[in-house]
């Protein structure tokens, strides 16, 4: 029998390749429920591997209910008030707060990148800080933070922003000066000053890779926000994730780790969207 | 006084210096067309680097129109033989790219002013587009939508918007075909007939460099450790008649690879 489709030029086609792509989903959720059925068989009251009646009873009151800990008094009302007032909800919001707090700080890092590509003497005074500090493993300054900027919102956008924007501002700089000299002194020629060098010539050519630089760093971005939630933090997706794990909930914890995902792939794919919108001109 | 004076210019790299040019001397006139002519790595592109001011030489000077340069700006044009054409704007954007970034600063760009202005330099760059054999529709393309032959057309039409006096070409017609390459030399002799643009023109193709220059340079070395200098610098009859130019031909290929030397100005 010929394997032809291992071969490097097999060429799968587009609905074999659509169905391909499911498969490991598929393969995981079936095996996840068959095992839950089966733990659930020997024991009805089994917390870790909710069942999926379990499972959607999580999600509703996750989606529809607010917080123990929460004073909000929507018990009735229309799916969206109560969806608005819910836990789910009002954790979401907090974790999107510090997210787009810390990626809007991501901005001076990508300016500070080319210019530092850029202007010789910005690029000597901070380069080498700058790869010295990268090689600091951001969770180990936690308790420094905390100390010195309290256990506040500020402690954690700080923490995301230490452990991202060296990447960042190294990614930046590392793209400014890839781009091509030749480039640099053609916008010269044509009367450009440095700053239009600068902002109308290098970082309109370097700004679809930065973007992708930031979407590839989007996972570091939460793993420092879900450190900084779960150790101190009142809400918050990661915060309600340690807060479950103490009472077992695993019947929310894996929504809302999925919910995380979601969110995540969401964010990626809007940058993806944006990027491709504003720079039709770049291929990858 | 001549427009371009390469006063005893000699350049190294590298530690321990490595010399590319040794003390070249050079005049250049106003409205001449002149091509460099050299094998390779023997500092025709970096004659032309020093020109545009985005080198410095280590002695020596280089004045334009009696003063020294420091730093490319927009009284020479430059052509290079690849990225000449700034990929995220659109083949009308890059032409108007220069009257603009020199009219108006990075904060004027929403005035109603700019906004009339964009309109008739696009107009302007439209015409450009025509007399370089381009069409209306091309202006909304990329420059990655285009051809290498009509990239060039584009960037010498980007180079001459902003009317420099001096138009730089490094290798600007290497890597294109031979029936584009023509076409392009056509082209830009046509442009400088129609212009009182001079042009320095860096090449290593000696059929190019007659056909195109009212003077031919040879750069090369006496011996391959030592830089470069001026092996013969010929005036070229206008036009150059193609019954001369095997001999011709012959000859500059020999003295660029150093066989021949012939240090004075010939006049043919």
């Amino acid at each position: 029998m010929s394997a032809g489709f291992l071969l490097i030029h097999a060429k799968p086609g587009r609905t074999g390749a659509l169905i391909l792509s499911w498969v490991i989903f598929a393969l995981g959720i079936v095996a996840y429920f068959a095992i839950s059925h089966a733990r659930h068989r020997e024991n009805p009251e089994d917390r870790v591997m909710p069942s999926i009646a379990q499972m959607a009873s999580g999600i509703f009151d996750a989606a529809l209910k607010p917080a123990e800990d929460d004073d909000a008094q929507v018990a009735a009302g229309n799916i969206a008030q109560r969806f608005f007032a819910s836990m789910l909800w009002k954790d979401t919001k907090a974790t999107s707060r510090r997210f787009l707090y810390s990626m809007l700080l991501l901005i001076p890092a990508v300016l500070l990148g080319l210019h530092m590509g850029l202007f010789p003497y910005i690029g000597v005074f901070f380069l080498r800080f700058v790869l010295f500090f990268d090689k600091i493993v951001a969770l180990s300054l936690l308790p420094i933070l905390f100390i010195a900027f309290g256990i506040d919102e500020l402690s954690k956008v700080m923490l995301i922003v230490i452990g991202v924007a060296p990447t960042v501002i190294l990614d930046t700089f590392n793209l400014t000066r890839s781009v091509p000299p030749e480039q640099v002194v053609k916008a010269f020629t044509l009367g450009a000053r440095d700053f239009d060098v600068a902002y109308r010539v290098v970082l309109k050519q370097i700004m679809p890779r930065v973007l992708n630089s930031i979407r590839l760093n989007l996972k570091a971005v939460m793993l420092f926000l879900f450190a900084g939630e779960m150790i101190a933090s009142t809400d918050g997706l990661a915060y309600r994730i340690a807060l479950l794990r103490r009472h077992m909930g695993m019947d929310v914890i894996i929504p809302y780790v999925l919910w995380v995902a979601l969110l995540l792939f969401l964010v990626d794919w809007g940058m993806r969207v944006v990027n491709r919108t504003l720079h039709p001109w770049f291929h990858e | 006084m001549p427009l371009i004076t390469i006063d005893h210019v000699s350049m190294s790299y590298g530690t321990p210096p490595r010399t590319v040019l040794d003390r070249v001397d050079l005049e250049i006139e106003e409205g001449e067309f002149v091509c460099v002519l050299g094998q390779t790595g023997c500092g025709k592109s970096t004659l032309l680097r020093l020109v545009l001011g985005s080198e410095h030489p280590v002695h020596g000077r280089i004045l334009i129109d009696g003063r020294e340069h420091r730093q490319p700006d927009r009284s020479r044009g430059y052509v290079p033989q690849k990225y000449s054409l700034f990929p995220d704007k659109t083949v009308l954007d890059n032409i108007t790219f220069g009257p603009e970034v020199s009219e108006f600063r990075l904060w004027n760009r929403w005035t109603p002013r700019f906004h009339r202005r964009r309109k008739e330099l696009r107009e302007e760059a439209l015409d450009y587009l025509q007399r370089i054999g381009l069409t209306e529709a091309d202006g909304d393309k990329y420059p990655d939508q285009l051809s290498g032959g009509m990239q060039q057309r584009v960037a010498i039409a980007q180079a001459l918007m902003t009317r420099p006096r001096i138009l730089l070409m490094d290798e600007a017609f290497s890597a294109l075909d031979p029936g584009t390459r023509r076409e392009m030399q056509r082209l830009i002799r046509s442009l400088w007939e129609a212009s009182s643009t001079t042009i320095l023109f860096v090449t290593h193709n000696t059929h190019e460099a007659l056909r195109l220059g009212t003077r031919v340079i040879v750069l090369a070395k006496d011996s391959p450790s030592q830089g470069s200098r001026v092996a013969l610098n010929l005036r070229v009859p206008d036009p150059c008649h193609e019954a001369e130019m095997p001999a011709l031909v012959n000859r500059l290929e020999s003295i660029s690879q150093g066989a021949a030397r012939a240090e004075t100005v010939a006049v043919i």
